[in-house]
């Protein structure tokens, strides 16, 4: 029993010296790091058994705490300083199946042993990942060479020093135009921006190009586009029925605030909390539909409440993913296995989103009420009235109220149904009940509520606490002929939380399988003010004919007040159904607190991530850019800057961007991303050379510059605007270009695609009718996704589908038979009118062979419709021709020439 | 093909082979090794680097067929996968003591430290909702929801206890396909036709077909090419309309005119090659070939509808409808043109017993029935053809369900349902080398724990690639500076099941 151990110890300390030996060539008496060198090898081999999920034996090593505490045997595995001591180390050493760590897997490699053994000696020392320590102020590397334009080139040159390459020479000017331009509006630039650029030969060129770039109002096109992703914004509601949405007012605030390059701090702010800032703006209001991109279930028969819990959860998820890149959906179940997030943190974090009113009803509410027209003058003077005539918190109620119809309660939450049924409203038959649970009635005296009924002499009775409690109120129902209308009734002075009892009786209802009323909302509170006043008649009238009218409407975040508000449960292994203790909200403790000043609310929330000591948030969106602008990300995997993601490749460049951002360009995106696009680092040539091809096929080390295929919006855009179809429109509802027959399916609801007319079939690809079941065919092809959830990454193809589409797509062919037009009216011969369209996709000339190829097509085409001259007039489609053969071979080029590599990609 | 055609493209092909020649010595070995075909893996590799198996990826011909490291008995693969989950104990896992026990609750002891997707609180035992008999020469066991694949059971090797540690559909249909329950490895098509290419060249090696009205759970990354090239991912192909969208030639343009101006793409991208050296437009010139040779080819082979009266009758197969069974005969027809792998996923297996569609005793039925037939005449075809032997056929789904009956939120369910269960489940295989009427693996009396036999998501992986030829451990492609493979550090091939 004794000796045995330590004879295998023995045997392994001659291993281990053998080894220390080699490991001295290798690491130089460096410590060993926990992140780097230890927490991947407990991650891959031992935290599958003694981590968050399982811990066999009582063991654990997801957190510090857990791995040195007393396993099942009562002493702990790991001894800091005393490896022979550790039970860990021993038993990654022994031989018996049985016992030998991991178990029923092959036995750890001599140097994996050896790293752990090290590790214990040296202390066991625990370290927390870099992305989740703050940002620390850089120190810039400082070499001396004409290559560098700027500190990000510091970096690059740092690297490449390292790995002997050196940078590639800058791409010539017409390449860098065509490249900045697609990167920053993804759009080819306007004629204007263009030639004033390649006429400009002062050392300012470029920079003048790319603040041209950046005022243009393309610029908030194209990054609100990326955001769209990262919001799941969709013009459906997703799941079986995906009916429409109208949401596209979010999608237009996203435009604007790029384009005016709001702070990324506001930016965030308004989009997870602008309900709750003072006074909020109807913009602010609209920034909050971020989180309400979430699906919404329509379908009969699903319980709101699981799919109102599936958006709030969603809004965690999102919230982690799209801007503190990191996956927190495990925690939904389990402590993070991997990160040191724990399971009851996923839930106190999701306490902030557990407090809105939204309710998975088919209503969207609620919702941001904008009244048009005569209407918007009656808001203005309903709201002028209340605030000279009543005091600040009242008339903030009721503009509140009209604005969006907040606080009410859904009638949906209704229960306890007899001769009635809960569906998107409450229905009472005759003599139907039902009951409202947790009504808070102090200080209420009128019930302001929603009905339709197709029925005269109606009474609905109000009943305390049970049917056969004391009677609140009866109160007569009129006959609406069907609509929906709102109406009032006082109710007595009552304290505390009540349930409430309703029933509905009508002497005239014939037969009782009728519907006598349903109930769309409640919602108790007090009489509109000051009767008193002068105007009172005239604002009342006028509230009450807002209630009724017609207005946009967009679904936004809105908090709910004392009287509404839910607990929040932690979920049991994640599921909603088993709830667990309360939590209240909170921000997980690896990272830095709440800011002293932060509320525990929303508006706390964002002030935490908007926080200069956040260390996700900032890493989060400069990596973003630089994958926008290179392809990938300083760390590839954007969805996980943690320990389950890759390794950055310039972890201190990416810490310096973060810098950057935050403290010397005060959150400007503009400015950080102008930064990055003047970097000698960009500006580089993409071409391979061998040694590249060899060392470093994926540009992790940027020895030269991007190519990259643009993304699915990038390839159709600056196709129209090559083929001067693009409508310069901007904003609106969404629009549908063409796409073929039989995309949509809707069984439950006849949606159908109707082709947009006019330009708005050739909007840019972000204002496309976005049906989250079945999305626009060509952006799928190009890898965009169906944004059921956040799409943190997109991940690039080259498929023979992708070929298919932008040959043969017949929205493609649109776009040729006009840039074949736009060439046909070039004065000169074949070669000049191709050589002129090529010049005008590539900003620079094509070469000989090239041409030649283009004009061989022209003329092969051209023989085969002198043979076919319907075939001609078919593919032109233009009934103005007279001879439309020329015209037909051109288009051919045309489509030809918008399928090429070149034009495929930023070069 | 006209003369005109073969002449350009080969004319095509020595240009890009010209090219490859310039782009590096050992592309330029490896394309002519594969020219010939005739090298094994192992010596082609012999003077590299050895320690492990470099990328063979030629862009400029990435599906040229290759010839595995070792002979393989199969060359293509037909992957039937039933997402959702169907219940083993209504199909091929026979348990009379469960019937037994139905009705009365669940016992402690297989509760204990469980995890169950909507199981609560105690559940009672759910008896088999199928009758079982014993068929063929083998006797396998089986239910009365498969009366047609009784009569072929003496072909396929039936895996009675194959595990995984995955409990909800996206990532255990990730944890069967890629290796890895997360987003992000290749599946296992894509794998396949990496390492053998595809012997049509006028198709796409790796083929996907769905039913059942929905994707499966996971999405598209199940059959998605992770790090290996995008050539190598799945082609989803739609069973109703074009089945591939924009397969058509535009109004106007006839076929010498699109194949004239697919060659002048082609060229000029050759000259973007030269200038940039990416080596994702050598990949575009060939996926633009693929995709000039899917237009004259997938409307043929996607037309189920000229195929004879008895395959129609054999499969039960309806051209123009979107259905399993059209799937199934399209697989054949794939297959028989040289496609390498058919990824087959039918929707709709996920029954909780929350709706009668979704009961064991109802729905289960029904899905039963609309697979049953088609499954059984692939079977029949491909040996009629002489292609079973070389075509592996697995059907299986990402796991099982439970012998208890699922007790959503505690309450029972208005129909009879299982919950998720992976602790064991059945797959089987078919041709492709497979030992048939053979049984593997065994399960407790309810079907609950394994006794023997066990066989993880690795251990299918393993096997599939052993029977085209692979060794699963040295089967590798290097990504961000590791060596990956399909079935990551586990894996062991199921001997006992191979011929």
């Amino acid at each position: 029993m004794f000796l045995q151990p330590s004879k295998k110890l023995f045997y392994s300390s001659a291993v281990l010296i053998v080894l220390a030996i080699t490991a001295v060539v290798i690491y130089p008496s460096d410590p060993i790091d926990f992140n780097t060198e230890v927490k991947p090898i407990l991650n891959k081999k031992c935290i599958t058994c003694h981590g968050g999920v399982k811990q066999e034996g009582g063991f654990s090593v997801l957190f510090e705490e857990e791995a040195l505490a007393p396993t099942k045997s009562g002493k702990p595995a790991i001894i800091k300083f005393k490896p022979e001591e550790s039970e860990l180390i021993r038993r990654l050493h022994l031989t018996d199946p049985e016992e030998r760590m991991p178990y029923k897997h092959d036995p750890l490699s001599k140097e994996e042993i050896k790293i752990l053994t090290t590790w214990i000696k040296e202390g066991a020392k625990w370290g927390d990942h870099w992305a989740y320590q703050k940002v620390k102020e850089p120190v810039v590397p400082s070499s001396s060479n004409n290559w560098i334009q700027n500190n990000v080139d510091q970096y690059i040159l740092e690297k490449l020093k390292a790995e002997s390459l050196s940078p590639s020479a800058e791409a010539d000017k017409a390449t860098l135009l065509r490249r900045v331009s697609l990167d920053l509006t993804g759009l080819p630039p306007s004629k204007k921006i263009a030639a004033k650029y390649l006429a400009d030969n002062s050392n300012k060129a470029y920079e003048n190009l790319v603040n041209d770039l950046m005022a243009s109002p393309a610029y908030g096109e194209r990054w609100a586009a990326l955001w769209l992703d990262l919001a799941r914004y969709a013009d459906t509601k997703g799941f079986e029925a995906d009916r429409s949405r109208n949401i596209y007012k979010y999608r237009d605030w996203l435009i604007d605030a790029f384009n005016k390059d709001k702070p990324y701090n506001d930016f965030i702010i308004e989009q997870i909390a602008g309900d709750l800032l003072p006074n909020p703006t109807d913009a602010n209001y609209i920034a909050t539909a971020f989180h309400r991109n979430t699906m919404n279930n329509d379908e009969g028969g699903t319980d709101n409440e699981e799919f109102r819990t599936a958006a709030v959860l969603d809004r965690v998820n999102t919230t982690w993913g799209a801007l503190m890149g990191t996956s927190f959906n495990c925690v939904q179940c389990h402590s993070h296995p991997y990160d040191p997030f724990k399971h009851d943190e996923y839930y106190k974090f999701m306490a902030f989103f557990n407090n809105t009113r939204d309710e998975d009803s088919p209503f969207e509410n609620p919702v941001l009420r904008q009244y048009k027209g005569m209407d918007s003058a009656k808001f203005e003077k309903v709201k002028t009235w209340l605030r000279q005539n009543t005091n600040a918190a009242s008339a903030n109620y009721w503009t509140t109220f009209l604005r969006t119809l907040q606080p009410t309660i859904n009638a949906f939450q209704c229960d306890k149904f007899v001769d009635g049924a809960n569906g998107w409203y409450a229905t009472l038959r005759n003599k139907g009940t039902c009951n409202l649970k947790n009504v808070v009635l102090t200080g209420k005296s009128e019930l302001l509520f929603k009905y339709a009924s197709r029925v005269d002499r109606g009474v609905w009775r109000i009943y305390l606490d049970s049917l056969k409690g004391p009677l609140v109120k009866e109160v007569p129902i009129k006959n609406t002929g069907g609509g929906f209308v709102h109406s009032r009734t006082s109710i007595p002075s009552i304290n505390g939380t009540h349930t409430l009892y309703f029933s509905y009786y009508s002497p005239s209802i014939k037969n009782n399988t009728d519907d006598g009323i349903l109930f769309e909302w409640f919602s108790f509170g007090n009489p509109f003010p000051s009767p008193e006043k002068p105007g009172y008649d005239s604002a009342f009238k006028h509230f009450n004919d807002l209630l009724a009218a017609g207005a946009e409407t967009t679904p936004i975040m809105f908090e709910a007040n004392q009287d509404l508000s839910r607990p929040t449960h932690v979920f049991e292994r994640g599921s909603w159904l088993s709830k667990g203790k309360i939590v209240t909200p909170d921000v997980p403790k690896v990272l830095p607190g709440m800011p002293a000043n932060a509320p525990k609310n929303r508006l706390g929330l964002a002030m935490w991530l908007t926080n200069k000591n956040n260390p996700l948030v900032s890493r989060t969106l400069v990596n973003r850019l630089w994958e926008q602008l290179f392809g990938t990300g300083i760390v590839e995997t954007l969805e996980d800057l943690g320990t389950q993601g890759m390794a950055p490749t310039h972890q201190t460049l990416l810490d310096y961007l973060a810098w950057q951002l935050m403290y010397t360009h005060n959150w400007s995106v503009k400015k950080t991303l102008k930064e990055i696009v003047l970097s000698a680092t960009y500006k580089q040539q993409s071409s391979f050379t061998k040694e590249l091809l060899k060392k470093d096929p994926y540009n992790k080390l940027y020895a030269r510059g991007p190519r990259v295929r643009l993304s699915a919006e990038q390839i159709r855009d600056q196709t129209l605007a090559v083929s001067a179809l693009l409508s310069p429109k901007m904003y609106g509802k969404s629009v549908m270009p063409y796409q073929p027959e039989g995309i949509w399916r809707s069984p439950y609801n006849g949606d159908a695609w109707k082709l947009s007319e006019g330009e708005d079939q050739y909007r840019r690809s972000l204002y496309t009718y976005f049906k989250r079941t079945a999305p626009y065919p060509s952006m799928l092809t190009f890898d965009g996704g169906a944004r059921e959830v956040c799409i943190i990454r997109r991940i690039r193809t080259n498929t023979p589908l992708q070929a298919l589409t932008s040959l043969n797509d017949s929205s493609y062919i649109i776009m040729a038979r006009s840039f074949a037009k736009t060439m046909e009216k070039i004065n000169g011969p074949i070669e000049t009118k191709i050589k002129t369209g090529y010049q005008q996709m590539m900003y620079k000339p094509i070469t000989d062979s090239k041409l030649n190829a283009l004009t061989k097509l022209y003329q092969t085409s051209l023989l085969k419709y002198q043979g076919n001259k319907k075939a001609a007039a078919i593919l032109v489609s233009d009934s103005t021709l007279n001879a439309p053969i020329n015209r037909a071979a051109l288009v051919v080029v045309a489509n030809t020439m918008l399928n090429l590599d070149e034009w495929l990609n930023k070069n | 093909m006209t003369q005109k055609e073969l002449h350009n493209q080969r004319l095509v092909q020595e240009a890009q082979k010209a090219v490859m020649q310039q782009h590096t010595r050992r592309h330029f070995i490896k394309e002519s090794a594969m020219g010939f075909g005739a090298l094994a893996l192992g010596s082609l590799l012999g003077g590299c680097n050895t320690s492990s198996s470099p990328n063979l990826f030629d862009a400029t011909n990435p599906l040229a067929p290759k010839a595995p490291p070792f002979l393989g008995k199969a060359k293509s693969v037909i992957y039937l996968h039933m997402a959702g989950a169907p219940s083993q104990l209504e199909m091929f896992s026979y348990k009379p003591e469960l019937a037994k026990l139905d009705g009365q609750d669940c016992p402690p002891s297989l509760l204990a430290g469980k995890k169950f997707a909507f199981i609560r609180g105690v559940p009672k035992m759910l008896g088999p909702q199928a009758s079982f008999k014993q068929y063929g020469e083998s006797g396998i066991w089986l239910s009365e929801n498969l009366p047609h694949l009784s009569s072929v059971i003496d072909k396929c090797a039936v895996l009675q206890a194959v595990t995984t540690d995955q409990f909800n559909h996206a990532p255990a249909q990730l944890l069967m396909h890629t290796g890895t329950p997360r987003l992000g490895r290749p599946s296992m098509g894509s794998w396949v036709t990496y390492g053998l290419g595809s012997e049509n060249k006028n198709l796409p090696g790796f083929v996907v077909l769905t039913s059942g009205g929905n994707n499966p759970d996971a999405g598209k990354s199940v059959w998605g090419s992770g790090f290996l090239p995008s050539v190598y991912q799945g082609v989803q192909c739609r069973s109703e309309g074009d089945p591939v969208l924009f397969i058509k030639d535009p109004a106007g343009m006839d076929r010498d005119i699109r194949k004239a101006s697919i060659d002048a793409i082609n060229k000029v991208n050759e000259e973007s090659y030269t200038e940039y050296q990416d080596p994702e437009t050598l990949s575009r010139i060939s996926q633009y070939e693929l995709a000039y040779k899917m237009q004259i080819s997938v409307p043929g082979v996607m037309d189920i509808s000229t195929e004879p009266e008895y395959i129609h009758e054999m499969y039960g197969t309806k051209p123009g409808e979107s259905c399993f069974a059209n799937n199934v005969l399209l697989a054949r027809k794939l297959v028989e043109k040289g496609v390498r792998f058919v990824q087959l996923f039918d929707w709709g297996w996920d029954t909780h017993g929350d709706s009668a569609g979704n009961a064991v005793d109802i729905g289960l039925k029904n899905k039963c029935r609309k697979i049953d037939r088609p499954i059984t005449a692939l079977l029949q075809d491909l040996e009629q053809r002489g292609l079973l032997d070389e075509t592996l056929v697995v059907w299986g789904s990402e796991f099982g369900r439970t012998p208890m009956q699922e007790n959503r939120d505690g309450k029972t369910m208005p129909f009879k349902g299982r919950d998720h269960h992976g602790e064991a489940f059945s797959m089987w295989m078919a041709g492709g080398g497979i030992k048939g009427g053979t049984t593997y693996g065994e399960t407790d009396e309810i079907g609950y724990n394994i006794v023997n036999g066990k066989v993880e998501t690795f251990d299918i992986q393993a096997t599939l690639l052993n029977q085209l030829g692979f060794d699963h451990e040295k089967f590798t492609y290097e990504s961000q500076g590791r060596n990956f493979r399909l079935t990551d550090v586990r894996g062991k091939v199921i001997h006992d099941i191979i011929a």
